[in-house]
């Protein structure tokens, strides 16, 4: 579903991704992982479509992100980090809007509406404008947006940060049921939340893929240790 | 198409969900609402001292110094600020928000985006220069005769006019949208037909106008101001793309669109006959308006200038959004 070859991004002289390559079949649920500033949010944002690589290919479903933009970007529902939303629009406002951006007919857009409203638990905040939304509540309309055109590929980066222990258990929750019908790729920092919602990992390190397997397949590989051993020693910062 | 109208939709509505857009009103309805008061006054005055081209007070100073030319200046500088509130947070908003990452990830193109955005700004000034029509009436002097001349003709007229004004009623309350569009637009239909063979058909008309000065300036009036606001919001477009804050977009496009008025102050320099002029005429906007649109003339060249100016402002905005991507 997700192909990525040789991936690299520049930001000026710094290369932010050296190399990157991977794949995720479909039906796959993977956790992204790496520290901060590894290029986590930037391969998600190139596979997206919102920054262009400097060298390399990435495909959605065969798309090519670059050369088929409109048809790579319809296969995906992508919530960026920290969710930004319109402010002063409602949530069925927004979500009606974006129904539209996402090339949806008005009886689809009602529907689907309907349905992503139950499914991520925001029916009873359709009515208030977004801005006055707790964070929780705003993730979860990330989610909703990223769910509204059915895509076949879910891209989420970060979607549990910030959240307030209940709402991290009830959106893990919500990402196990979806990863049955989704092919889903999700970036985060909790790594016990990848043991719980994902079946494979790939962890990166400045800009490279250091690691890419399922779980178990990666914990055979370094003597049944802890994910979180296996992150630290990767990411080299075993003296800390 | 759908995603355009979808996002041209949420931006004209954002205009009357902010506060924004009603100081956008207010201060051009101030602005505008002077410029007539002071028509108003010439035009009543007794003596020689009164006024030739009533537009010409409402949009671009005068030849005569006075307060009309002072009011024109002021208002040309003025101008470029109102556009600047309307252009303002297009993109620049969105760029500081970071809702630009969940627009530009959506299944729609630059240059829809561009477009839409455009057409929404674009649109919301057309509506903003509508309350100005009514200052028409006085401006050109006119006078309605109305004879109670019921022919077929002039009741499919009525019966269309009111068909349509059910269907706004109904579309405003909130009734069945397909309908109430499909009544407006049928009922606009007959009433245009209607109308069309009343006035060249029937000898006695239902109402006849007659105004007392020239009625043609406003309507080159209107055509030019339609077009040379088009170019001072592409200009503002395309800063609101460039930068994060909004006062700093608002700032800029109010800098750039003075280019395109203050070359208008150097026309005391220098004789209307020489090259300067020339040079200065196609620069400066209050020019165009105070020579020719507002006398009821059409020049091709201001005209060449708007439509330039705003498709090469819209291209520069299409590809800094995809020099965004590229970063």
């Amino acid at each position: 579903m997700i192909a990525v070859e040789h991936l690299t991004k520049y930001y000026g002289e710094y290369p932010a991704v050296r190399d990157v390559s991977f794949r995720v079949d479909k039906g796959q649920v993977v956790g992204f992982l790496g520290p901060n500033g590894a290029g986590k949010s930037t391969t998600m944002r190139i596979l997206a479509g919102y920054l262009t690589a400097s060298t390399g290919k990435a495909t959605i479903d065969g798309k090519d992100v670059f050369w088929d933009p409109i048809e790579a970007r319809r296969r995906i529902g992508y919530m960026p980090e920290s969710c930004p939303l319109y402010a002063d629009m409602r949530v069925d406002e927004y979500l009606w809007f974006r129904g539209g951006l996402k090339g949806l007919s008005r009886s689809a857009r009602k529907q689907r509406i309907g349905y992503v409203l139950e499914r991520c638990w925001v029916n009873d905040v359709r009515r208030q404008p977004i801005g006055t939304l707790s964070k929780g509540y705003r993730q979860r309309v990330g989610l909703a947006d990223a769910l509204l055109a059915d895509p076949p590929v879910l891209i989420l980066d970060e979607p549990t940060a910030g959240l307030d222990p209940t709402q991290i258990r009830e959106t893990r929750l919500l990402l196990r049921e979806l990863g049955r019908q989704h092919t889903m790729r999700l970036s985060t920092h909790i790594l016990s939340e990848v043991e719980m919602t994902c079946d494979s990992v790939i962890i990166i390190y400045q800009g490279k893929v250091v690691e890419d397997g399922s779980l178990t397949a990666v914990r055979q590989r370094h003597n049944n240790q802890s994910l979180e051993d296996i992150f630290v020693r990767l990411t080299g910062q075993e003296g800390i | 198409m759908r995603a355009t109208a979808s996002l041209f939709r949420r931006e004209l509505a954002a205009y009357f969900t902010s506060p924004i857009g009603y100081v956008a009103m207010f201060a051009f309805l101030v602005l505008t609402g002077l410029q007539f008061n002071l028509a108003l006054s010439l035009l009543t005055e007794r003596g020689p001292l009164g006024v030739e081209y009533p537009m010409q007070v409402l949009l671009g100073g005068s030849e005569i110094a006075g307060p009309a030319q002072t009011a024109g200046v002021l208002f040309w500088g003025l101008f470029p600020a109102v556009t600047g509130i309307i252009t303002m947070r297009l993109l620049a908003e969105e760029r500081g928000a970071g809702t630009l990452e969940m627009l530009l990830t959506a299944p729609i193109r630059d240059w829809q985006v561009v477009f839409a955005k455009f057409a929404a700004c674009f649109a919301f000034y057309v509506i903003l220069w509508l309350p100005t029509l009514a200052y028409l009436p006085i401006l050109l002097d006119l006078h309605a005769d109305w004879h109670p001349a019921f022919t077929p003709f002039s009741i499919m007229l009525i019966a269309g006019l009111g068909f349509a004004l059910l269907g706004l009623i109904a579309l405003v309350l909130g009734g069945n949208g397909w309908f109430a569009t499909l009544l407006i637009l049928l009922g606009a239909i007959a009433a245009g037909v209607g109308g069309y063979l009343h006035s060249t058909n029937d000898a006695e008309k239902l109402v006849e106008l007659t105004s007392g000065i020239d009625p043609y300036p406003a309507l080159t009036s209107y055509i030019g101001v339609i077009l040379a606001g088009a170019m001072f919001l592409a200009l503002g477009l395309f800063v609101s793309s460039l930068v994060k804050s909004q006062l700093v977009a608002w700032m800029l496009s109010l800098l750039l669109g003075l280019l395109f008025v203050l070359p208008s102050l150097l026309r005391w320099w220098f004789d209307s006959g020489s090259t300067e002029y020339q040079w200065v005429y196609f620069l400066s906007v209050p020019e165009h308006f105070r020579r020719d649109f507002t006398r009821g003339i059409i020049d091709s060249r201001p005209l060449v200038l708007y439509v330039t100016v705003t498709l090469f402002c819209l291209f520069l905005t299409a590809r800094s959004l995809v020099a965004r991507r590229l970063r």
